[in-house]
């Protein structure tokens, strides 16, 4: 347990979470120049029912991923027939996997999730294991888009498209917005985003 | 004979006289222009590529007598040039507005507005045929999109300048800030910024990397033969090779290895020799030519390419060294605009700003690509040393699979792989030193590389968005790697991208990047 304690300390560690976490082993010439303060806004969750819609998405996708690898393993299987007796521990093996993916997953997502814009620049954090921050300067915005599907209409979610002229992170996606909250960013965003479209 | 760039003549009778842009009104567009049919030798052109496609596949099929094939093949050609002609007679384009205004298609009518502003590029290319028949392809290119978005082959070539010229100088007027005009305007005297000498062009290709593409040329011709000799030819080629093989083994050792080393030179030889032919064919003749702050490029032995661009278009600016040219203290610049489509760069020549340039000129050329650039020496900031032992790491684990690999197949012999790791280490460390991010007032630069060296130079109102990305390795080590994004990377290898920056300076640096780009007004 002692050991898990450790791992965990180290996957928290340097962290982009806490931007403090500073590395005084990593001495540098300088630092660049301190132009701007820190950001004033606090990071915004997403919506708590984004959790759920998560599960839901999720259980779909991995029932499906489970009925085509059962069915692949069966078939390989069959021409293996010395290894056959592991079959059953595959499917099984895949199936904790999954289920862990269902109920551990979405919540961590989640509280990773963060965002906050201030006048200038929309910052975006997300990611379980591989952690990312997307920062878009508001004037670059080409478009907004809201998209609504099935399961976000069911659960009054919507996901916000900010769309850029950049190529190979031309566009960020926003999960699991209420409705309303998503229009009043998406008018937001517009209106002071956007005054250099191509 | 090179393509100068023409000295200004008086505008033909049928272009709309362009008056002066005096004060913020933009002045009334001239009359719209009336739709115009390509050239006639359209068709000659469209029957030619039918004879070229179709000359190979007749001439095979009447060696190896498959008769019954040709009449299958004539019918293809005939549909061919059916819809060739079809296409002439019902293509049309002309300015109308703000807009070129092309239109197809007998049946389906397809009708494309471009609007001038978002006019990227304009490139005109002549082959060698079209170079004798005075023809010329011109192909406009708007930001976004893939390829051009209006291919009009073929135009005389007067006409196809004074398209392109036409297209500027309305896109100038469209714009509305006639004072800052972009385009080659016909006052504007040019300024010749660099020619490039056959002695240059031979150096780039005799120290551009080939070898791997003679490869496969060769490997081509094989599978070609494969193909066409049939199988008894193909097997008795194979025979004098085994045979020629089977000889070689009875020659005593040292002769073998003499044999092998010649065999080597020869084809390092024979590489460098297509390599110097390929750069020359391409460039030949290379001028980088500034009419205000249009840069035009025109090269090509053969086919003739001349390419405009904007300097303020450019989104993104590498300059590239390979390990022989940072030897000859030599380097190549590309550029990407919004526009750059992916594919065509390598054969078309289109990536290159510069194909080949002595390193120390640059310092007096930047200025010229980017107006403002800070010419003093960029203040080159290190990524963490992390750096050094995650290298390490990764080149010893790929070291010892492997030499694992080789003993296995070769015995523990192989083993005296083991010995190049402190090489390994050694490189890490001066790849380290030679890694490193500066961010001057308008311009973010990345270099990387020892043995071979690539920088990327950003201007900062170009930025669309910076990623940090850490994966569970990178957050162990408190280091993150720092992607800065823009319209079109295609030309110069993906654009900015470095690792193992400390997680402190990475989010500090791409917030100051944000910020600062988002107090620029980014244009197209």
């Amino acid at each position: 347990m002692v050991f898990v304690k450790q791992c965990v300390n180290i996957y928290m560690q340097g962290d982009l979470r806490s931007d403090q976490g500073s590395s005084s082993a990593d001495a540098h010439p300088a630092a660049p120049p301190p132009i701007m303060a820190q950001p004033s806004e606090e990071f915004q969750p997403l919506d708590r029912r984004v959790v759920r819609l998560w599960r839901i998405t999720r259980t779909i996708s991995s029932t499906v991923l489970l009925i085509i690898a059962s069915v692949i393993l069966t078939g390989v299987s069959a021409g293996f027939p010395g290894l056959a007796f592991l079959l059953p521990y595959a499917i099984g093996a895949l199936f904790v996997l999954l289920v862990f993916s269902v109920i551990w997953y979405p919540p961590r997502a989640y509280r990773a999730w963060g965002y906050r814009i201030d006048s200038k620049v929309i910052e975006a954090r997300y990611g379980v294991i591989f952690h990312s921050t997307h920062l878009l300067p508001l004037n670059r915005l080409q478009h907004v888009d809201i998209h609504r599907g099935p399961l976000d209409r069911a659960h009054g979610l919507s996901s916000l498209l900010l769309h850029t002229a950049g190529s190979q992170a031309a566009t960020l996606v926003i999960p699991g917005l209420d409705q309303g909250e998503a229009k009043r960013l998406r008018d937001h965003l517009v209106e002071i985003g956007g005054d250099d479209a191509v | 004979m090179p393509f100068e760039p023409e000295p200004p003549r008086l505008p033909p009778l049928n272009a709309p006289d362009v008056p002066p842009v005096i004060g913020a009104v933009p002045p009334p567009l001239p009359p719209d222009s009336d739709a115009k049919r390509l050239h006639p030798m359209t068709l000659f052109f469209a029957g030619w590529g039918v004879v070229r496609g179709w000359l190979i596949p007749i001439v095979i099929f009447l060696f190896v007598g498959r008769y019954e094939l040709l009449t299958f093949l004539a019918f293809m050609a005939g549909l061919q040039i059916v819809f060739s002609v079809v296409r002439y007679f019902t293509f049309t384009y002309r300015i109308a507005g703000a807009e070129l205004i092309t239109r197809e298609g007998l049946i389906q009518r397809h009708e494309r507005n471009i609007p001038l502003d978002r006019v990227q590029d304009i490139k005109i290319e002549q082959g060698v045929l079209h170079r004798m028949l005075k023809m010329a392809v011109v192909q406009v290119e708007t930001a976004g999109g893939k390829g051009a978005e209006a291919t009009l082959s073929v135009l005389s070539q007067p006409d196809a300048e004074q398209l392109r010229r036409l297209i500027f100088e309305r896109r100038a007027i469209v714009r509305g800030k006639g004072a800052e005009t972009t385009e080659p305007q016909p006052e504007q005297p040019a300024e010749i910024i660099r020619k490039l000498e056959l002695k240059d062009l031979v150096m780039a290709g005799l120290t551009s990397n080939r070898m791997a593409s003679v490869i496969v040329l060769l490997g081509a011709v094989w599978a070609f033969a494969d193909d066409v000799l049939g199988e008894k030819a193909y097997i008795r080629m194979q025979q004098a090779i085994e045979q020629w093989f089977a000889q070689l083994a009875t020659y005593d050792l040292q002769t073998t290895i003499f044999l092998f080393i010649f065999g080597a030179i020869g084809i390092i030889l024979f590489s460098m020799i297509i390599s110097v032919i390929g750069s020359v064919v391409l460039f030949h003749g290379f001028t980088l030519v500034r009419h205000g702050e249009d840069l035009q490029r025109s090269y090509g032995l053969l086919t003739r390419r001349t390419a405009s661009l904007p300097r303020r278009r450019i989104q993104v600016l590498q300059i590239q060294e390979g390990i022989l040219r940072r030897l000859f203290g030599l380097a190549a610049v590309r550029a990407d605009t919004a526009g750059s489509p992916a594919g065509d760069g390598q054969q078309s020549g289109h990536d290159s700003l510069l194909p080949i340039i002595p390193k120390d000129e640059l310092g007096t050329l930047m200025p010229v690509f980017f107006p403002n650039f800070d010419n003093e020496q960029p203040d080159w900031r290190r990524v963490s040393r992390v750096a050094i032992r995650r290298g390490t790491l990764k080149g010893s684990l790929l070291l010892l699979t492997l030499s694992a690999i080789l003993s296995f197949f070769y015995g523990q012999a192989s083993l005296w792989a083991l010995i190049f790791l402190p090489a390994v280490y050694l490189i890490n460390v001066l790849n380290y030193r030679h890694l490193g991010y500066s961010l001057g007032a308008e311009y973010f630069q990345t270099r990387r590389g020892w043995l071979k060296r690539s920088t990327h130079v950003v201007p900062i109102r170009n930025i669309q968005s910076v990623v940090l990305h850490q994966n569970p390795f990178d957050r162990r080590h408190r280091v993150a790697t720092l992607i800065v994004d823009t319209a079109g990377q295609t030309y110069t290898g993906g654009g900015p991208r470095i690792s193992n920056v400390a997680m402190k300076d990475a989010v500090h640096l791409a917030r100051l990047l944000s910020q600062q780009a988002s107090q620029r007004r980014l244009q197209w």
